[in-house]
């Protein structure tokens, strides 16, 4: 576990990816990057456009690892940077057609490589050969698929070449590499592919490694959906805004105004009744409400025999035991004040009054 | 006047966007808006002008609430063109109008006539606040609108549910006046005349000077008075709010009120009725035998309940004022610990002193229902606080009963009978 920790902790300090400067893995370019410093060599790393066309400008080499990516803002601000007074050497690792049009017109992208291929050096080469005798580049299998290879014209000049084609190509100041697994740690070893790499990027003693990111604030600018629309696209949706516009109007109008209309008021008038009940249940007063029910059903019994409701609790009592099946003693605990001990005592003495008055009405 | 805009009008701009997709130009653009808005106004400029349509209403002024009665709305084109109107006849919403806006066509020259509704659901006045009345173009893209003057008003009267009591109430007085075919012998003042004895009469009723000059025994019969006064106030405070069932306190007390009027009435007493709360505001005071009904439930329509406490002691001073001594008064106001101890009782003590007084209540069913309830334990004790309630009302109702006012105290379904009753054992006993 700590070692996971240890390694999850050391691999969070390289940012891996193709041609990353930091990345010991082998899409990376951490050895080259290593060497070189260790040559003497200034090594930028930079991931912004104007970085890097600021660093061509001083007259730094400037390493773009993925040319293709770069949108046409990017690539302008570059050409404009590589055609100023003094500035360095540009090397483009596999450019497409397109990009590759930008820089120059003397470069065109041809034949591919699909086999993996050993390059010698043609004999007049000179110093596009940067001291290699031999490049070796995979097929399919490499970075961006397979290796590129350039046609020089009116000029341009290129070597390692096969069938006319040529993997390493110069025109005025722009170097054009063919495969980018001639700068990965799994490639850079192979052939003499060292030896092309160093000598190319260090030679000037001050190397800006441009990695292009997302990132980037003048590669981000939006292809909108705006752009694909058509020209009656504007007016068409301004004149739908409208008629919805109009639409709204139209549903929304009030016809004549709106009437308010006092109503009377009106109470529940039970409210009192169902406070109070609220009342006696939360505190508990089980004998007020016994004594409520009591009196109220005393009430009603002397009012059936006809007694005098002023007259005491024996009289009632003395009256109700000719006429029911009760003993004196139970229609005075239930009549009389005993205390009741627990709801559902209550709501039994609730029921066995009401029984009684039903006995008596009988 | 106004014109607005109807949704055929944005329909009609959506013709525009086969242009737009052509010519995608700005210019185009407000070509085209000018063009819809001059469309639109011409069919607006060329509608009818609304104001020259003649609105006349057809109303009832008077409905029974409960019923449905039904009036006109008539609509006049004098000009040369056919006009095709939209209305809305704006009553308030209880006024139970069936449709508030119609639509019609009314061709040149013509006449049209919209039918409504009315089904009132609140007791009391009803207005139309406006009549509006809208001429839609030809190609009906726009409309232009003005208020037309044709004022509505009607009045919701009382139900009056009671009268249905009536008939039996009315055969029972006559049974006490001794009209009917049972000859009851009323008791009374009036001296009405001398007939034969037969089983049954009160010895003490006959006449031994007459007998004397006859064979047979004769008793004198006595007819209760007539032309007697009753003046029924009716409390419109806070207490007649409540509502018991359907309606309000009021409404019951309401009721009570004009079948006791039209069992006195019928029986040849005067009634008089006053409103009270802080001031008495309602009255019908000295209309003769044939109209007090009608008068009453026109008066007594737009009466509602106010959230004030009565003021008794101005209610007792205008009853003094309105009242002559030994007249019948009867107070319909809710028997409530609360309204008795605002100073009902003393005034009912100084009332009854003068007057026979008849205190009628009308009791919430809520809290029977409440206090026959059982099973749960919350049942029980509102069952229990119900209990409560009713024995002070009964304690209140002793109290009043002790300073001499006859108090009658019953749910709303039962209080109008209960309060005839009162006043035909009155009659019968010769208090009156």
């Amino acid at each position: 576990m700590l070692a996971t920790v240890v390694v999850s902790v050391f691999r969070s300090f390289y940012q891996d990816g193709p041609l990353e400067p930091g990345a010991p893995t082998g899409q990376g370019s951490k050895a080259v990057v290593q060497v070189l410093e260790d040559l003497g060599v200034d090594v930028q790393v930079q991931r912004h456009t104007a970085d890097a066309a600021q660093s061509l400008r001083e007259g730094r080499t400037v390493l773009v690892t993925d040319p293709t990516v770069l949108q046409g803002e990017q690539l302008d601000a570059l050409v404009a940077a590589h055609e100023a007074e003094g500035s360095g050497r540009l090397v483009l690792v596999q450019p497409d057609f397109v990009t590759l049009s930008y820089f120059s017109s003397r470069l065109t992208p041809g034949a591919t490589l699909d086999e993996a291929t050993t390059l010698e050096a043609s004999p007049g080469c000179g110093d596009l050969a940067h001291g290699a005798r031999a490049l070796a580049v995979p097929g399919e299998e490499g970075l961006h698929g397979r290796s590129v290879l350039y046609r020089p014209v009116e000029g341009a000049d290129g070597c390692f070449t096969v069938d006319g084609g040529s993997l390493v190509a110069e025109d005025d100041g722009l170097l054009v590499l063919g495969s980018a697994d001639l700068l990965t740690n799994d490639g850079v070893g192979a052939a003499d592919n060292s030896a092309l790499v160093l000598n190319a990027l260090g030679g000037g003693g001050e190397l800006a490694w441009y990695v292009p990111s997302a990132t980037d604030p003048m590669g981000t600018a939006p292809q909108s959906i705006v752009t694909y629309l058509p020209d009656w696209a504007a007016p068409l949706g301004l004149w739908l805004m409208l008629v919805a516009g109009i639409a709204l109007l139209a549903l929304g109008r009030r016809f004549g105004p709106v009437v308010l209309e006092p109503l009377p008021v009106t109470v529940r008038p039970q409210e009192i009744a169902l406070g109070r009940a609220r009342l006696l249940q939360r505190a508990g007063d089980r004998d007020a409400a016994a004594t409520a029910l009591r009196s109220a059903a005393a009430t009603r019994l002397a009012d059936a025999l006809g007694l005098r409701h002023e007259r005491s609790l024996d009289g009632l009592v003395a009256a109700l035991a000719e006429h029911v099946d009760h003993s004196p003693e139970q229609l005075r605990a239930l009549l009389g004040p005993t205390p009741v001990t627990s709801d559902q005592d209550l709501v039994r003495l609730a029921h066995d009054l009401d029984r009684l008055e039903k006995e008596i009405d009988r | 006047m106004r014109i607005s805009l109807t949704p055929r009008a944005a329909l009609v701009a959506l013709l525009a966007l086969p242009v737009i997709v052509l010519w995608p130009l700005w210019w185009v653009l407000l070509i085209l808006v000018a063009l819809w808005a001059l469309v639109v106004l011409a069919d607006a400029l060329l509608a009818v002008d609304p104001r020259r349509i003649r609105v006349r209403r057809e109303s009832p002024t008077q409905v029974r609430l409960g019923s449905t009665v039904s009036g006109r709305l008539l609509l006049t084109n004098p000009g040369s063109r056919s006009a095709s109107l939209e209305v809305r006849d704006a009553w308030n919403p209880t006024a139970g109008l069936a449709s508030q806006r119609s639509a019609v066509q009314v061709p040149a020259h013509e006449r049209r006539a919209i039918g409504q509704e009315f089904t009132p659901t609140r007791r009391g006045r009803h207005r139309s606040r406006a009549v509006l009345v809208a001429s839609r173009g030809r190609l009906g893209l726009a409309r232009r609108t003005a208020r037309a003057d044709a004022p509505g008003e009607m009045l919701a009267l009382h139900p009056f549910g009671s009268r249905r009591h009536l008939p039996s109430r009315v055969q029972r007085l006559r049974e006490i006046e001794g009209l009917a075919a049972i000859h009851q012998r009323g008791q009374g003042t009036e001296f009405d005349s001398l007939r034969d004895f037969v089983d049954g009469d009160d010895v003490r009723s006959i006449d031994w000077r007459a007998t004397a000059r006859r064979r047979s025994v004769v008793v004198r019969t006595w007819r209760p008075e007539r032309d007697r006064h009753v003046l029924i106030v009716v409390d419109t405070s806070r207490t007649s709010a409540g509502r018991l069932g359907d309606s309000t306190r009021l409404d019951a007390a309401f009721d009570a009120a004009l079948l006791l009027t039209a069992l006195a009435g019928q029986a040849g007493d005067r009634v008089d009725l006053l409103c009270v709360d802080r001031i008495p505001h309602v009255s019908v005071l000295g209309s003769t035998r044939t109209t007090v009904l009608h008068d009453m439930v026109t008066a007594t329509a737009a009466v509602d309940p106010a959230l004030v406490e009565t003021d008794w002691e101005l209610a007792a001073s205008t009853i003094a004022a309105r009242a002559r001594r030994g007249s019948l008064v009867v107070l319909l106001t809710p028997v409530e610990a609360a309204a008795v101890h605002s100073g009902l009782l003393p005034v009912a003590a100084r009332l009854a002193k003068d007057h026979p007084l008849v205190l009628a209540s009308v009791a919430d069913p809520a809290l029977e229902e409440l206090a026959a309830g059982r099973g749960e334990l919350e049942a029980v004790y509102r069952a229990a606080a119900a209990e409560q309630a009713r024995a002070e009302r009964s304690g209140v109702a002793h109290a009043l009963e002790r300073v001499g006012a006859h108090v009658v105290d019953a749910p709303p379904d039962r209080a109008p009978q209960a309060l005839a009753d009162a006043y035909l054992a009155l009659k019968a006993a010769g208090r009156l």
